[in-house]
């Protein structure tokens, strides 16, 4: 079996090599029969890693002991769930999983685009065949997943494996690896596409037309992603953060932030022909950042709880994003030309101004995180001391930007495109306006003295006021016009228009989220010893320990609390939150207990028995204000993409666009 | 036999507990300082945070805190006798002075260069309509004849696949 597997893997990173040479050469030398054999190269590739797949993960569900990627990762005693996703719960399954994705990615874009963009295609297949062909390098000669367990020239099994790191058996994190990898992975699509349109100089918008939806779909997964990470690190590593900076989230974070820049800009080149140079720049800044990210979370560079550990592959991926980057650069400056301008700036004062912010701010943003995280890096160069850049440092630089951008996601929708006139700004800013200044007034006087609390409910008002009146403008129009209520009216203006409103929709789910973060500025906790039947106090809940208990199960000892939760006298809950020690890893965990409600979680945390009196618990309690406001900002923006998604009921035609493309054509033609 | 070997487990498990000490996190002092140094075990958290069961980096720490905020020094001096003790490393962010400002200075300042460029950028291009439109290019219209014979190669090379 490990035999086939491994030979599925070889045979994959020949077809991979195949499909690039014979996409090039039959591009190249006009050999449309190259080209449609390289084609098959990548469906064969496909069924190839697919098999492998098969394989490991039947290893896997069968806790084949022989395997020693099975061996550290799965034990019997592990639930089923877990022993499947710990496919992706180690280095070399991990990047199996990268390959077989991108895999499959491929395929579908191939299937999808069947008998369109002749002259592309074999360049995208070869961008995405490079990318390919490197990870089945680090898949079949540096981090073979089928390495078996041998003593000798025997291959041994051992008896039971380590298990699936404690830690990760949880649902949300099985879940939350395979939703980033779908972003990552995703992104090499619409880069592809970007590259195979400078490559041939293709007519128009092209691939942006055909990418959008490819990029939009990707950014689900990831934001998709990050929010189960976040929600995951809320509910199991016991101090109830949901974003502690780690090098390794921020790696997943940088190429959200530039996607989210290039989501933007990239209406401007749709409606104006315009920042052509500037959306290579940021697909392809996009794409290395995701390989940057894999690369940051394998080869043990930055120090992190997420990372695989040191391993050699480091080298690997600092030569592919080198030459990557050095060939992007190179195309990009080559085909100037091909990138220029359609239309130029006519104010300062206008959508297309509003958005070369919005892409600064994201940028800037994008670069602190970057920064703090290459900075203990780079000191360790320069001064040869290690510091460290933790929490602290990303909380105080990016709080500002993050604020500013809540503020233009208010201010960019209503500015008109090309010029805005000062009377219509005003018409359309005066309410908002008063109505975030009035909140920050009414909650000062109410006695909420934080500053950014303050500016950030504030400018969460404004944003959704200038949401709520372009749903209300736009539904009183047509609700005038055809007589509807004003609920199906809302309906049907966003149906006319699915990219704006769902946009709208989107932009509001990041708002709620902004709601939920700045909950963090009210806090509170405390940590305790108490007896069984003694009871402690925070924020006007009682807590009383009832009762404390002990057991096991085949995959770990568990010591449990039972506690108590009053408030005035009213009991409103009982918290069970549980100590675990697994077994096979013999690591010690903690469950804790949240009481979830819309304004405020109790979170109840069972650290320890106490030192001094072994029959008292040490117990810690926090409150978090507003938190669950993220969780429900993310489905809305989960909805609000969905939405954008939906194929509009009336067509826009972007008329210029076409004719701009027949001009480049004849252009082509002359030559 | 199963269940005897997990018993004695769980016991052992449950004094290895016992040994360790969370105790410190009673003092809210010590909850405060440690917030603002980083656990070395690798977990990117605070002291504080940490949520590691018998953490060999934070449980000493905690302890080694607890002490010093027990005899009565006040924050710097334990901060400063804590960087002496475990380097820099130690501070969750980089101390604000000399090559580790530039941690601090450089996201502000670019973000100050982009918006600096931007306003120049924006200053030179934005230009009204009627220039723009003067500097425009004249625009072939496609000729309907060629978009014939270009739909009838797509067909063709279509049925290759």
């Amino acid at each position: 079996m490990e035999n086939l597997g491994a030979l599925a893997i070889l045979l994959a990173f020949c077809l991979s090599v195949y499909a690039i040479f014979g996409s090039v050469i039959g591009a190249w030398k006009k050999r449309p029969f190259l080209v449609v054999s390289a084609r098959r190269a990548v469906y064969g590739m496909w069924a190839m890693l697919t098999l492998a797949s098969g394989l490991l993960v039947y290893g896997l569900m069968t806790a084949d002991m022989r395997l020693s990627y099975v061996a550290s990762h799965v034990n019997h005693a592990m639930p089923t769930l877990y022993k499947f996703a710990a496919w992706w719960g180690g280095q070399e399954g991990s990047l199996l999983l990268w390959s077989w994705l991108l895999a499959t990615y491929a395929v579908i874009v191939l299937v999808s685009t069947r008998g369109r963009f002749r002259e592309m295609m074999p360049w995208v297949i070869t961008t995405l065949m490079v990318t390919q062909c490197f990870f089945l390098i680090l898949n079949a000669f540096v981090e073979p997943p089928f390495k078996v367990l041998a003593v000798g020239k025997g291959i041994v099994a051992v008896e039971d494996g380590r298990g699936l790191n404690p830690l990760l058996q949880y649902w949300a994190m099985a879940i939350h690896p395979p939703m980033l990898y779908l972003g990552y992975v995703g992104f090499a699509v619409p880069f592809a596409f970007a590259l195979g349109s400078l490559i041939t100089r293709q007519p128009g918008e092209a691939w942006i037309h055909e990418t959008r939806r490819w990029t939009l779909v990707t950014w689900l997964f990831q934001s998709t992603g990050i929010l189960l990470g976040a929600g995951w690190a809320y509910a199991v590593l016991g101090w109830g953060g949901y974003w502690g900076w780690d090098p390794v989230e921020n790696a997943s974070l940088l190429p959200w932030i530039t996607a989210t820049a290039f989501l933007h800009s990239v209406m401007m080149q749709e409606k104006k022909g315009m920042m052509k140079i500037w959306n290579m720049v940021l697909i392809a800044a996009t794409f290395f950042l995701c390989i940057f990210g894999t690369f940051l979370t394998r080869s043990g560079i930055v120090s992190s709880v997420h990372a695989f550990g040191v391993s050699a592959i480091g080298k690997y991926f600092v030569t592919f994003i080198a030459l990557g980057l050095a060939a992007t650069i190179w195309l990009i400056l080559d085909r100037l030309d091909y990138l220029k301008s359609e239309a130029h700036l006519e104010s300062v004062v206008s959508r297309e101004s509003a958005f070369l912010f919005n892409n600064l701010i994201l940028l800037a943003s994008c670069f602190a995180v970057l920064w703090g995280t290459l900075f203990p890096v780079v000191t360790e160069a320069v001064m040869g001391e290690k510091i460290s850049v933790g929490a602290p440092f990303f909380n105080r630089v990016n709080v500002p930007i993050g604020l500013f951008l809540l503020f233009l996601t208010g201010v960019g929708p209503l500015i008109a495109w090309r010029r805005s006139s000062v009377e219509s700004l005003k018409k359309a800013f005066l309410w908002p306006s008063a109505g975030g200044l009035l909140t920050i007034a009414l909650l000062a006087a109410l006695g909420v003295h934080h500053v950014y609390a303050l500016i950030s409910f504030g400018l969460c008002v404004f944003v959704t006021w200038t949401v709520a009146q372009e749903f209300w403008k736009g539904a009183a129009a047509i609700s005038a016009r055809t007589k509807q209520n004003m609920v199906a009216a809302m309906i049907e203006l966003t149906h006319r228009n699915t990219r704006r409103y769902g946009g709208y929709l989107v932009h509001m789910g990041v708002v709620i989220m902004f709601i939920g973060f700045t909950g963090a500025a009210f806090n509170k906790d405390t940590t305790v010893e108490v007896g069984i039947g003694q009871s402690f106090q925070l924020a006007g809940y009682d807590l009383k320990v009832r009762e404390i208990r002990d057991g096991d199960n085949p995959n770990y000892a568990w010591q449990h609390a039972v506690v108590d939760v009053t408030v005035k006298g009213q009991h409103v809950a009982t918290l069970e939150p549980e100590k675990r020690v697994y077994k096979a890893s013999r690591q010690p965990t903690s469950e804790v207990a949240i009481r979830r409600r819309l304004n405020e979680d109790l979170y109840l945390n069972f650290a320890s028995m106490s030192q001094d009196s072994p029959d008292k618990a040490v117990m810690q309690a926090y409150v978090f204000p507003l938190v669950s406001w993220i969780w429900i900002g993310f489905w809305v923006l989960f909805f609000g993409t969905l939405v954008c998604l939906v194929p509009p009921k009336t067509k826009l035609a972007y008329a210029r666009t076409q004719v701009v493309g027949v001009v480049t054509k004849h252009a082509t033609v002359e030559k | 036999m199963r269940r005897w070997k997990s018993r004695v487990l769980l016991l052992v498990l449950t004094l290895a507990s016992l040994a360790q000490s969370s105790t410190p996190l009673l003092n809210p002092e010590v909850r405060r300082l440690g917030n603002k140094l980083r656990c070395q075990c690798g977990c990117e958290a605070s002291v504080t945070e940490c949520n590691m069961i018998n953490c060999h980096s934070a449980d000493p720490l905690r302890a080694e805190l607890l002490k010093m905020v027990e005899a009565g020094q006040n924050e710097e001096s334990i901060i400063a006798a804590m960087v002496e003790r475990h380097g820099k490393v130690i501070l969750r962010q980089p101390p604000a002075q000399g090559f580790f400002l530039l941690g601090w200075i450089m996201p502000f300042a670019a973000a100050g260069a982009g918006l600096a460029f931007l306003w120049w950028f924006l200053r030179r291009k934005s230009r009204p309509a009627a220039a723009a439109a003067e500097a425009a290019p004249e625009l072939e219209i496609d000729d309907p004849e060629f978009a014939r014979y270009r739909d009838r190669i797509e067909k063709d090379l279509a049925k290759l696949d």
